[in-house]
């Protein structure tokens, strides 16, 4: 039936935004401030709308996973491998930074094999995973945004419809995986060279030996604190995986949009993560 | 060619590619610092920024981010006292320090640091893509065909405005995140607000060293994005990959700032921070 | 000087790619050149280096008896109030109205009053055909429209040289014949120098008095305009009559 919207139709993701009318100009003051308020309350409902659905889909085109491998490969290899470069320095400066937080103590107090624990406490439980996800939400979320983005603008999405392709199965599903996948893979790794970093900073600039910090972090830091680090990081990249993608294939407009798009999404991600990160660590301290 | 010889060349020439990409950074900060002078000096009549532009800058960037900050920085305070609270009951159970030494790190670290990550995605990505679209739709030379500089008209504004928002957001975040702290403490832990609202702890030295770092960081955000804007070319997929940059480039250049500003600290302060 | 603009070997690459591989070329003060080419031959490359928005790898560019090569962005600002350029997507600014748009040579330059400029956009407007689209954002305007607001920036100023990058693609054949009309009167209102880039030839030649073709990187024509579907170089006869047999048929496309 050609009257029916194909399968795989993104419509129902776009907002449809009737644009709330301008404000008359007797307006005063305090009721602009309010509409400003509202309107913006409703985009944000709008958008978070969006996402939950587009989530919906790809959670279907799970089950069972028909996944196209050779996405998912070329995807996993682009996020991951890419990647690696920023967000080690990245975690090395971090681990390095949380070194220098706990520097005076060490100097003023001798307190040396405090400086372990308490950079390797913050690093993996907040420090690492956070400052790694937000490298990735603009390394990769953001380049995928605008990978999709001008998908959008210069119509292959509308080529793969044509085609009786599912966009959403065929290209969001093996990104937000690749997402995921390589945000885990890379907060392990970037625990590491963060605490890497930190013995290294705490070596050269506040003396402290490698045996010492080794201590340090072997004595007072748990399991735990690691895991709790590195399953956030899960959270975190499907949180900018889903913003990421969502705002990739919902684009309007030309270069601008484009522009535009990958701006909410690194933002949208950034809000995510924080909310997030707030949650987890109440409900599993 | 053998494979490692391969990979050689191809580390190489990133390295150059980055160190020239370095060079070029410098120069667009040292043009926009000149550009600001110009424009002080009036030397060259109507030429430069357009009128109101300083104004439309401070407000899209600073009133339009001002929610941003708010909750994130809201949230990740909540979070670090939760976690230092849980930390210290774990060890001493002494909850006495905990205010004083969050207000110490948030306004000596964390405070900026957080702040400017967070403006470095929001600022730096719209600055990039705004730019980046007028670079790709031949905007930029067509101000350049009117004897406009584009680092005057585009880039200056923007620096001014956002080194001034970030002084201000960061202020606003580091007290909501303080304010957030001390509520989690208090709700989680019991710990009493008189006892963590407590500014004993914070000297001179630690708010200089905040108005430093908000301060390099809102002048390296607009010029990383404005650089990375200027640069894209093609059509879409040039503003989407000046806009990537831009976040990755102006998060990156607020986490290496504020290292070499905290080490630098150290020093001078032969570890009294 | 009798040359406005003089370019004498002039060499330029991108990213390995050899575009133009020794181009020289004369425009005469008051004259009018057409420049044609099959795509992305390199034609919006020369009028770039022309305006000095790009330095060419070698060779030597004159404009209004200045050098072009090395100057500096500050003096070229100078130079560039003396040309009026349309870009090929408008280029117009986005953050401004029709009116802001037109105004802004003329607001760069200094020297005239406010009115004064207010009264000269509107001539402006009023001879492309907008007379009350002050007001209109550029989101708001037609192809035409907008390529309209285009030629009016490019010509407020009265500039001693103008060069126009396809004033009509895109365009129906009537508007077309529009635009071009309009750009003959304005020459011989002002006498400027004008330079124009155009993949319809026919509406070109009616237009400029020479036509020079632009292939594989030279120059390898140049004649006048009433002749050119006659010109003696058959590639350039198989390129303005649109034939598919002949020596142009490896076209870099």
């Amino acid at each position: 039936m050609i009257d029916e919207p194909p399968a795989g139709s993104l419509d129902h993701l776009r907002p449809q935004r009737d644009e709330p009318p301008p404000p008359s100009p007797e307006t005063g003051i305090v009721s602009r401030a309010f509409e400003g308020i509202g309107g913006g309350a409703i985009r944000i409902a709008q958008e978070v709308g969006g996402i939950v659905v587009l989530s919906g889909q790809v959670l279907r085109a799970l089950v069972p996973p028909r996944i196209d491998r050779r996405e998912l490969v070329k995807n996993l290899y682009k996020m991951g491998n890419r990647s690696v470069p920023i967000v080690v320095l990245t975690a090395f400066f971090a681990g390095g930074l949380m070194t220098l937080q706990a520097g005076p103590f060490v100097i003023k107090f001798g307190a040396a094999a405090l400086a372990g624990w308490a950079a390797g406490y913050a690093v993996l439980r907040e420090m690492g995973p956070i400052l790694i996800a937000l490298m990735f939400s603009g390394r990769v979320g953001a380049n995928n945004t605008a990978e999709l983005a001008t998908m959008t603008v210069t119509e292959q999405l509308d080529g793969l419809r044509a085609l009786a392709i599912d966009p959403v199965q065929f290209l969001v599903v093996p990104r937000v995986i690749a997402m995921i996948t390589m945000l885990f893979a890379l907060t392990i790794i970037g625990d590491f060279v963060a605490l890497a970093g930190a013995a290294i900073v705490a070596r050269v600039m506040l003396g402290i030996e490698w045996s010492t910090m080794y201590h340090s972090f072997a004595d007072n830091l748990r399991p735990y604190d690691f895991f709790h680090g590195v399953y956030k990081s899960l959270a975190f990249g499907g949180a900018i995986a889903m913003s990421s993608c969502y705002f990739g294939i919902t684009v309007r407009g030309g270069a601008v949009g484009v522009g535009r798009a990958v701006n909410a999404a690194v933002v949208a991600a950034a809000v995510s993560i924080m909310l997030l990160d707030f949650f987890l660590t109440y409900t599993t301290g | 060619m053998s494979l490692f010889r391969q990979r050689i060349e191809r580390i190489g020439t990133a390295l150059l590619d980055a160190a020239g990409a370095a060079i070029e950074l410098w120069l667009v900060y040292v043009s926009t610092i000149a550009g600001i002078l110009r424009g002080l000096s009036r030397r060259r009549g109507g030429r430069g920024r357009p009128r109101g532009e300083l104004v439309r800058q401070l407000f899209h960037i600073g009133n339009k981010s001002l929610i941003f900050i708010i909750v994130t920085l809201g949230f990740i305070g909540m979070v670090m006292a939760y976690q230092a609270c849980l930390q210290i009951s774990r060890v001493t159970g002494d909850f006495s320090q905990i205010g004083p030494q969050t207000l110490r790190l948030i306004v000596s670290d964390f405070g900026p640091t957080i702040t400017g990550m967070m403006l470095a995605t929001r600022v730096g990505a719209g600055i990039a893509a705004e730019i980046g679209s007028m670079k790709v739709t031949e905007q930029v030379d067509a101000l350049r065909m009117s004897g406009v500089l584009p680092i005057d008209y585009l880039v200056v504004p923007r620096f001014i405005a956002s080194i001034i928002m970030t002084l201000m957001l960061t202020t606003i975040g580091s007290l909501v995140m303080f304010a957030a702290g001390g509520l989690t403490a208090n709700y989680s832990w019991g710990v009493n607000p008189n006892l963590f609202f407590d500014l004993s702890q914070v000297r001179p030295r630690h708010l200089v060293l905040f108005v430093i770092k908000a301060a390099t960081f809102g002048a390296a955000i607009p010029v990383v994005a404005g650089f990375c804007g200027l640069r894209a070319r093609g059509s879409s997929e040039g503003v989407g990959w000046a806009t990537t940059a831009a976040v990755i480039g102006s998060s990156f250049a607020v986490i290496v700032l504020d290292f070499l500003i905290s080490a630098a600290a150290l020093f001078v302060t032969g570890g009294d921070l | 000087m009798t040359t406005a603009i003089r370019l004498e070997d002039v060499h330029k690459s991108y990213d390995h790619r050899d575009v133009l591989t020794g181009v020289s070329l004369d425009v005469p003060r008051g004259g009018k050149l057409g420049l044609i080419g099959p795509a992305a031959s390199g034609k919006s490359v020369i009028l770039k280096l022309i305006c000095g928005l790009e330095q060419p790898d070698r060779g030597t560019i004159e404009v209004l008896g200045q050098n072009i090569v090395g100057k500096r962005e500050a003096p070229l600002g100078d130079l560039r109030q003396r040309i009026g350029m349309l870009f090929q997507n408008y280029a117009l600014f986005d953050f401004l109205d029709v009116k802001g748009n037109v105004a802004f040579p003329l607001e760069q330059r200094g020297g005239m009053s406010p009115d004064e400029i207010a009264k000269r956009v509107e001539t402006r407007l009023r001879a492309v055909g907008l007379a009350g689209s002050e007001h209109k954002l550029t989101s708001e305007l037609s192809g035409g429209m907008k390529k309209r607001v285009g030629i009016a920036r490019a010509t407020v100023a009265d500039a001693e040289i103008v060069i126009y990058d396809e004033p009509s693609a895109g365009l129906d054949p009537v508007t077309t014949q529009k635009i071009y009309d309009l750009l003959a009167a304005d020459h011989a209102r002002t006498h400027a120098t004008v330079l124009a880039v155009s993949s319809d030839v026919v509406a070109l030649a009616q237009f400029v008095d020479e036509i020079a073709f632009l292939y594989r990187g030279q120059i390898v024509y140049r004649g006048p305009a009433a002749t050119i579907v006659d010109a003696p170089d058959p590639i350039v006869r198989q390129f303005v009559r649109g034939e598919l047999e002949g020596p142009l048929a490896e076209v870099r496309a």
